[in-house]
């Protein structure tokens, strides 16, 4: 172990080693690079600062154990918890999105995706355009990777989704990579003999759950039945699958998205029952974004960060009094957070990275095999600016793409250490920014973090988590979130 | 001290404090809502906007250009960490990391 040994005396003239800080009341919350974090009192955050916790300060071990104490810092552990939290930095895109038609039997209220109506089938991804986008995926410098069909609703492209699967399954076996196949769904078109196709080909299936019956399907109008009920109905239909599993594949479980609308601000008990009642034991609470179709309708059904923020805490605060009560039900988000401020691991999190996971941990494939930096930024072309297209699957080399000009200049802009603000946010360890997300709402692939209401959401969860994390009693519950 | 002066159409900025960079960074992020000119001084820049329409504030285009200049005085001084970054995920990601150029 490469140990700086500690002086018998710090030099007043000594800085303390690189160093993030908030004050928070009467307490300091201090993280660095490395991920460790610790709340500390005025005088204990005034010794640091002065380099004056030696060796008979109480806080001494614990604070050079995490990198705080200049004299002490472990340069191998310390640089191996740095590496084994960044560890996307030496792997390529493993998150790969298909979007196999525009079409969909919904009008969502917050659909960023402007979708087509069921009848127009021009935006349908072809067979053989699918089977090009896959061959596609698996030239990523990714270990394993994870293929995504979305829409529109994909279930309306039954035979691109198909080939598409079976393609994928059959290169995995030649290709030495690990692939995850994924499916998110309305549900409304399933049916037995797709769901059996679906499992037999160990394609995990996601939906979208927005709460009890009259808010989902105020959310998500269906003019061709209850939407809320056919979606009930489905991931009963998969969790029974997955719980019986079968003879020569894996059945996955089910899982749900929410989508906080304006409509959703005032109810979050009954959202989060709603889940627990059909059995699910993650609930993955999403803000909306002003980005697409949705930026249109911001003004019906946005909200600010502020707001945003307050249902997201008393969110957490009802699911931890609903696990004090044996109730298995974890936030999907805070999980992921907890994992990096936890464990310094990467839940792969793209949204979440530094640099973002923008072309270098994503690819979104449009109908038509057009590639795109994420499906965020396929939305933005499809409102008429190519900006984040970093190629097309028919004309491109896949070192092409990684070397387009979006491709680079994502990584660059999302990079924390060239973002004012960021760079010296106390919460940089853990945060990531979005050049999409910039660029549609303040103009730039850059943005301003001093006013971005993202940046105040992101803010706003992680003090959430860290002040939940400084008791005890929440600690020992949230860390059973991530202890796998 | 900084200088921010108004002047007739436009603001008169302090060249020590704001680079022409940082401004014409700044004028672009609002090419979609004024036609925005820049005219160097002496120790000054003056800013001049024209066609702006009423969402357009001369006081958005002064927070750019700080939150621009501010990114580039800080480019300056991370610039070996965040380049060590971003060229090792652009690398990694297209199967290169490790290779010699």
């Amino acid at each position: 172990m490469a140990l700086k040994k500690a002086a018998k005396k710090t030099s007043a003239a000594a800085v303390p080693p690189q160093l993030l800080w908030k004050r928070d009341g009467a307490d300091f919350l201090v993280t660095n690079d490395f991920g460790h974090y610790s709340w500390l009192k005025k005088k204990d955050f005034d010794s640091l600062l002065a380099c004056k916790v030696g060796e008979s300060h109480p806080l001494f071990a614990a604070l050079s154990a995490k990198g705080f104490v200049r004299d002490r810092l472990d340069f191998d552990g310390l640089a191996a918890k740095w590496r084994k939290k960044n560890a996307y930095l030496n792997t390529g895109p493993g998150l790969h999105i298909l979007v196999l038609t525009l079409r969909c039997n919904h009008k969502c209220l917050y659909c960023q995706a402007a979708a087509g109506g069921a009848a127009a089938k021009d935006t349908d991804m072809t067979p053989a355009t699918a089977r090009k986008c896959v061959d596609f995926a698996f030239n990523s410098s990714n270990p394993g990777i994870t293929i995504e069909f979305q829409g529109g609703e994909p279930l309306l492209n039954w035979p691109a989704l198909t080939a598409a699967v079976k393609h994928a399954r059959a290169r995995a076996k030649t290709a030495g990579k690990e692939l995850k196949l994924a499916l998110v769904s309305n549900f409304s078109l399933m049916t037995e003999e797709k769901a059996r196709f679906l499992m037999e080909n160990e394609v995990s299936v996601c939906t979208s759950l927005d709460g009890p019956a009259d808010l989902h399907n105020k959310n998500r109008c269906f003019s061709g039945g209850n939407s809320h009920a056919v979606t009930l109905k489905w991931l009963k239909y998969f969790q029974k699958k997955n719980e019986a599993q079968a003879d020569g594949y894996r059945v996955f479980k089910p899982s749900a998205l929410l989508t906080v609308s304006r409509y959703s601000l005032s109810r979050h008990k009954e959202i989060i029952d709603e889940y627990v009642a059909a059995g699910l034991e993650d609930i993955f609470i999403r803000p909306l974004a002003p980005i697409g179709y949705a930026r249109n309708l911001w003004g019906s059904i946005g909200y600010e960060a502020k707001d945003f923020a307050a249902f997201y805490l008393k969110s957490l605060a009802y699911i931890l009094k609903l696990n004090r009560s044996g109730v298995v039900i974890r936030e999907k988000m805070a999980a992921m957070m907890l994992d990096k401020i936890v464990n310094s691991r990467d839940p792969g999190y793209l949204d979440a990275r530094c640099p973002c996971g923008a072309a270098i941990g994503q690819i979104a494939y449009n109908y038509n095999g057009d590639l795109y930096t994420c499906d965020e930024g396929r939305m933005v072309g499809w409102e008429g600016d190519d900006v984040f297209k970093v190629g097309s699957v028919f004309k491109d080399s896949y070192a092409k793409v990684m070397a387009s000009a979006p491709t680079r200049a994502c990584v660059v802009s999302s990079n924390l250490e060239a973002q004012p603000d960021c760079a010296r946010c106390v919460y940089k360890p853990y945060c990531g920014v979005c050049p999409v997300y910039n660029y549609e709402v303040q103009g730039s692939l850059w943005g301003d973090m001093s006013s971005s209401d993202r940046c105040g959401l992101f803010k706003g969860i992680f003090g959430a988590l860290f002040a939940l994390l400084k008791k005890p009693g929440n600690e020992a519950t949230l860390k059973k979130w991530v202890d796998k | 001290m900084s200088k921010t002066a108004k002047k007739e159409g436009g603001l008169v900025l302090d060249a020590a404090v704001y680079s022409g960079e940082a401004l014409r960074l700044a004028a672009f992020v609002f090419s979609d809502k004024a036609e925005i000119t820049l005219k160097q001084g002496k120790g000054v820049f003056e800013v001049y906007f024209e066609g702006a329409g009423p969402e357009f504030s001369p006081g958005d285009y002064l927070n750019e250009a700080l939150n621009q200049q501010c990114r580039l005085d800080l480019a300056g001084k991370n610039s070996k960490a965040a380049g060590m970054i971003a060229t090792r995920a652009l690398l990694s990601a297209a199967g290169n990391a490790g290779k010699k150029a």
